[in-house]
């Protein structure tokens, strides 16, 4: 029995004509003994040919802006000590027109990034960002209060409360903390999360924050909670 | 004409490996367009992992950022020893698992994906173009239903070509676990598929 299940292994290297032809006659003078074997190969055959038909999505060519922002802010010096040449790379990208909106809209988030961020990172130490609400349209998030992220349907949202519980894991890089609608501990709260490399300074304890960032549930057994994650922006309404 | 072929692919092959060594170093070295790049050559593939073990193109391509994002982060520990594409679906494998994990699967939107194609294309169709289009979602309908762990297999050999070494490195199982599991995907797929054989 362990010796079919061992063969059967060889069955779609075999349907794919992969087999050496020593292996490929072990295969068949198993097949004209085995009936069961043979059942099994008509039946892998069947999804092997079905599984070919399986068609390639392409995904959307333009990144997120977040993810972009993310991308074009780290700008870390390269081993010669100079910054990489960027211009070189996208002028190439800059004669097609489908480029060009593109290139337009990377070339406002770098301005904003220009504007409120001119600090690079050191080569050889762990490269982080500084993402700021410049670099994002925040009108674009979807102003809820924590309550209403259970019936949320959208992706980026903006919620506030008080912070409590921040707690930094400096192996993951993350900083995670409570968004809670009020000081009661069993008010209803969301747990927001900013994650490497995307770096801002962790909001205090009790302060009263407005939190940019990707609504996500969480439905492990020991958790089911909404979640913010990761936070793109936090602006600090009461400390 | 044969082994001629062969070659010019075995050199293209090289020539792809150098230039992504190449690209993989300027990344290293802080060119953030040698990674946009290195994104662009693997947006695609990637994508095609993440949004059959998510299903929903929206969640998708939130991962596949995330998935970038981590490779960013991770590239200056990559080594070349090992290859790059193995490395890159080996995070988005475990960002796909961890999606998994968290999210419960009662509202993954699986007709979203079917139906998104057909509200934004008003070219009208042959009937015959309609009738493939048609088969083939059966089909990824039924691979989205399939376990994920099988769904994953599936992808990765037929969307993606990986061979069953390349999965196992992707997957971290044996050879072994890898043809056992996508027998076992294959013969459940052709299940699920059976009543819709004749159409197919």
């Amino acid at each position: 029995m362990s010796w079919h299940f061992l063969l059967r292994r060889k069955f779609v290297p075999y349907l794919e004509g992969e087999l050496q032809p020593r292996e490929a006659k072990r295969v068949e003078r198993h097949l004209l003994d085995c009936p069961w074997c043979r059942g099994v190969l008509v039946r892998l055959r069947a999804g092997h040919q079905m599984a070919q038909r399986l068609q390639a999505f392409d995904a959307d060519e333009h990144p997120r802006p977040e993810f972009e922002a993310v991308i074009t802010a780290v700008q870390p010096l390269s081993r010669t000590g100079r910054r990489a040449p960027l211009w070189e790379d996208w002028f190439d990208r800059l004669a097609t027109p489908r480029a060009a909106s593109a290139l337009a809209a990377l070339v406002l988030v770098q301005l904003a990034l220009l504007v409120v961020s001119n600090r690079g990172v050191l080569f050889g130490k762990h490269s982080s960002v500084s993402l700021k609400a410049g670099a994002l349209d925040l009108g674009d998030f979807r102003q809820l209060s924590i309550r209403e992220l259970k019936s949320n349907t959208r992706p980026h949202v903006a919620t506030e409360g008080y912070v409590y519980d921040v707690r930094t894991d400096p192996e993951e890089g993350t900083v995670a903390f409570k968004l809670a609608e009020s000081a009661d501990p069993s008010a209803p709260f969301v747990v927001c999360e900013i994650m490497s490399p995307i770096e801002m300074p962790a909001p205090q304890e009790r302060s009263y924050v407005r939190v940019y960032g990707v609504a996500r549930y969480d439905a492990q057994t020991d958790r089911k909670w909404y979640e913010v994650n990761p936070v793109l922006n936090i602006a600090v309404l009461k400390r | 004409m044969a082994i001629e072929r062969l070659e010019q692919t075995k050199f293209r092959g090289v020539r792809d490996s150098a230039r992504e060594r190449a690209l993989v170093l300027a990344a290293q070295g802080g060119d953030v367009g040698a990674f946009r790049q290195l994104y662009d050559a693997y947006r695609d593939r990637i994508y095609n992992l993440v949004l059959y073990s998510i299903g929903d193109p929206f969640n998708a391509q939130d991962v596949l950022q995330t998935v970038f994002l981590k490779v960013f982060r991770s590239l200056r520990s990559f080594r070349l020893q090992s290859s790059l594409s193995t490395w890159i679906y080996r995070i988005a494998h475990n960002e796909c698992q961890d999606h998994h994990r968290r999210r419960t699967m009662a509202h993954m939107p699986l007709e979203a994906i079917l139906g998104s194609s057909d509200e934004i294309d008003t070219k009208p169709r042959s009937d015959h173009q309609h009738a493939r289009q048609e088969r083939e979602r059966i089909i990824q309908r039924a691979v989205m239903q399939l376990p994920f762990k099988m769904r994953e297999v599936v992808v990765l050999k037929y969307v993606e070509g990986l061979s069953y070494d390349e999965m196992s490195r992707v997957l971290g199982c044996a050879p072994g676990t890898v043809a056992s599991r996508l027998n076992r995907a294959l013969v459940e797929l052709e299940e699920r598929l059976r009543p819709f054989r004749r159409l197919l």
